[in-house]
């Protein structure tokens, strides 16, 4: 369960999520000798690295522990299934602000699909303006864009905090 | 439903989805008989489940298919290449709804792009002009908003933040639509009450599908046999190399054999080169109607990726109709921005659960549990644009891996042409702009996720050497077998691709009519 709060750490969750999520991994890891091997000598190899029992470590130097083994098996394990389950539990989405299924209560329709209020409300309907659609070349008034080539570093990310 | 005898000359289609469904009412209405075959079950309305997984494992083609190539996919989901649905109504179930047409230059890929390197670029031998009038009954049928007298549907709170921002930047052309869910109840159908789930079969039968339109109609008639759970694996021909029947297998692994008159393939852009493939005979040693060696080749996903971008105040993007906002002002070939072809930006939203399966496959910490602490104050889009077709992207059959019936799986090789990786940079850039014109406090790249756009792997052609099948989508080398679905896409332009497959199967239905009243088929 350490392991998978560290490796997706989210303040808001209650402790249950993750303790659902190490269940059901255990579950999972019985169910086939490989990754039964795996996850027990995976958890059991955290602790006799040089820093100490991952227990003791505190969340920066476990996650420095998680980097260092990230390309194990028992990593790979652990972090495809905690994405697939942890995720997938009512509680968590409930903490995350997500309602889920609305088709019993009728949709969203009269429970704030359309409730964002820090924007003005946008036209819906096709532009019908003067303009017409360019399909060939350059647009005719400036957008908020330069025109050449886009930056290539397609991987660049600038989740912040 | 009609039974139709298996020594019964029938028109045999092969799938029930997009091209197959509306292939079979077109058909059916004319009085032809037709037995559809699809491999999935009958799933109908009420059986269907609003959770992301659960929706997923019960509809989605999970038959095992394997991946090679440089693209992402091969290495985040090796056996997942495509979202695909198994069930009748194909992927109409799972579709999101957005309905533009091709432009007219986009029939035109080669002529207007000139060669470009590693693209294997031709024209269609179509023009839009051609293909209006289809257009026309397509929208009609699937009761596009914003066409036809079809009223747009609302702004949810996604579109809120993505057509602010693209007034913020600039843009014009952007609408709730057009998108073929109704606003105003249609058709015998209601209207969305803006549930959320739209990557997942409806319920309330506002989104149109095949499911709810065409396959019901076509069994109305008293001309169709439908048999799900029927799985075709090859199509056999007589010694003059017309096709005679289908043999498919039953849920339980019997073998059958269906006599045909005319074999229509809908099974999309990965089966339907795979059961060309695996119909392989001392006539067509490379596969039926492969004289040109492109069945499989020339395989197209669009080139995609999306954005989600977080906000001070909270957006709840997952409220109502998912892809109900497309911005077309980067729909247009401008060599300046430093690729060909268009691209559109639509609004898209997924739950907790696809979000961290996608978002950013393989991470994990704070980079990747931060993008979900945000979910509530998200806005995301999608950017959809053509991709180069390339000979070597491919479908093949895999002889090591094969499935349950121990045949052959498809294996999907794909790597991104430059020309699409600057695309989607482009995309990207404008995307952040755009959220940043609104506020955004940050914005995080995804990268494509299983394709859900699959096309071009028997592609039409004037000239049968550079091409699998006609304008009519009729095969050059066996006259009474068609192929009715994206695969016919001798190019896969920038709009999402439904719309199209749902015209061109509606022509083709015209044109197999006419030959059949006049005799020559
Ligand atoms: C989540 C999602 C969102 C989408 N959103 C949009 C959108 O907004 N706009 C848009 O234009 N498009 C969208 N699409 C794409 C759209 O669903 C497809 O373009 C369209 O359904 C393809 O039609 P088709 O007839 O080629 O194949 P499908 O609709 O996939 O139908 C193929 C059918 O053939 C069956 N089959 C395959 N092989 C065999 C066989 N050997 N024997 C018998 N049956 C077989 C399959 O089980 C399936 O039912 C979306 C797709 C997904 C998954």
């Amino acid at each position: 369960m350490r392991v998978i709060r560290v490796a997706f750490p989210h303040a808001q969750l209650p402790d249950t999520a993750y303790e659902k999520t190490a269940d059901a991994l255990i579950a999972l890891a019985e169910k086939s000798p490989r990754h039964f091997l795996a996850l027990s000598s995976g958890l059991a190899s955290l602790d006799t690295l040089p820093a100490g029992a991952f227990l003791d470590l505190n969340a920066m130097d476990a996650t420095a522990r998680l980097r260092a083994i990230e390309h194990t098996e028992f990593f790979a394990f652990v972090r495809a299934n905690t994405v697939l389950t942890l995720y997938n539990l009512p509680e968590v989405w409930e903490a995350l602000g997500y309602e889920g299924a609305s088709f019993d209560k009728g949709g969203y329709l009269t429970r704030g699909f359309n409730d964002l209020d820090w924007l003005p409300e946008p036209r819906i309907e096709e532009y019908t303006g003067e303009l017409n659609h360019v399909e060939i070349g350059p647009l005719t008034r400036q957008v908020g864009a330069a025109s050449g080539p886009a930056e290539s570093a397609s991987t660049r990310d600038e989740v912040t905090k | 439903m009609t039974a139709i005898d298996h020594d019964e000359e029938a028109v045999v289609i092969i799938g029930s989805g997009a091209g197959g469904g509306t292939l079979a009412y077109e058909l059916t209405a004319r009085g032809i008989k037709v037995v559809v075959l699809e491999a999935g079950p009958h799933i109908t309305n009420d059986e269907y489940v609003n959770d992301e997984w659960a929706a997923f494992s019960q509809m989605a083609w999970l038959d095992p298919r394997t991946t090679s190539g440089s693209w992402r996919i091969a290495r985040d989901f090796p056996n997942l290449p495509a979202w695909i649905v198994k069930a009748v109504g194909g992927s109409t179930t799972h579709w999101s709804g957005a309905t533009p047409r091709f432009l007219a230059h986009e029939f035109q890929a080669r002529s207007t792009y000139g060669a470009i390197d590693g693209a294997n670029l031709l024209d269609w031998p179509l023009t839009l002009a051609e293909l209006a009038p289809y257009y026309d009954r397509a929208e009609i049928a699937m009761g596009s908003t914003h066409r036809h007298g079809r009223a747009a549907l609302p702004a949810n709170n996604n579109y809120k933040v993505f057509a602010n921002g693209a007034a913020r930047v600039g843009y014009n052309f952007y609408a709730t639509g057009p998108y073929a869910t109704n606003a105003e109840p249609y058709d015998g159908r209601p209207a969305s009450v803006q549930d959320g789930f739209n990557f997942q079969g409806d319920k309330s039968g506002a989104k149109w599908s095949t499911l709810v339109r065409e396959i019901p109609r076509a069994g109305a008639t008293g001309h169709l046999d439908l048999r799900p759970l029927s799985q075709a694996v090859q199509i056999t021909h007589d010694q003059t190399g017309r096709a005679d029947a289908v043999l498919y297998l039953d849920a339980a692994g019997g073998l059958h054999r269906q006599r045909a008159r005319i074999v229509c393939v809908a099974g999309n852009s990965i089966e339907t080169p795979r059961l060309l493939l695996l119909s392989a005979s001392s006539l067509f040693p490379d596969g039926l109607a492969n004289s040109s060696g492109q069945v499989g080749r020339n395989y197209m996903r669009h080139t995609t990726g999306s954005v989600y971008a977080q906000f001070p105040d909270p957006v709840h993007s997952y409220r109502g109709e998912t892809m109900a906002g497309i911005i077309a002002d980067e729909a247009r070939h401008d060599e300046r921005r430093g690729f060909a072809g268009r691209y559109y930006l639509e609004t898209l939203s997924l739950g907790p659960a696809f979000l961290a399966a996608f978002a950013d496959p393989g991470s994990w910490g704070r980079d990747f549990t931060s993008i979900l602490d945000g979910y509530a104050h998200t806005a995301g889009l999608w950017i959809v644009g053509e991709d180069m077709p390339q000979e070597t992207n491919r479908i093949t059959l895999n002889g090591s891996v094969t499935d349950a019936a121990g045949l052959p799986v498809a294996n999907v090789n794909f790597d991104d042409h430059p020309n699409d990786v600057a695309m989607r940079d482009h995309g990207y850039r404008q995307a952040e702009l755009l959220y940043d014109a609104v506020g955004s406090i940050s914005a995080h790249r995804t990268p494509p996720y299983p394709s859900t756009h699959n096309l071009g792997t028997s592609r039409m052609s004037a000239r049968p050497e550079d091409g699998v099948v006609n304008k009519f989508g009729r095969a050059h080398d066996v006259p009474n077998l068609f192929v009715s679905d994206g695969s016919v896409f001798t190019t896969g332009a920038a709009a999402n691709p439904t719309l199209t497959i749902v015209a061109l199967a509606i022509r083709q239905a015209d044109h197999i009519a006419e030959q059949l009243a006049n005799r020559s088929l």
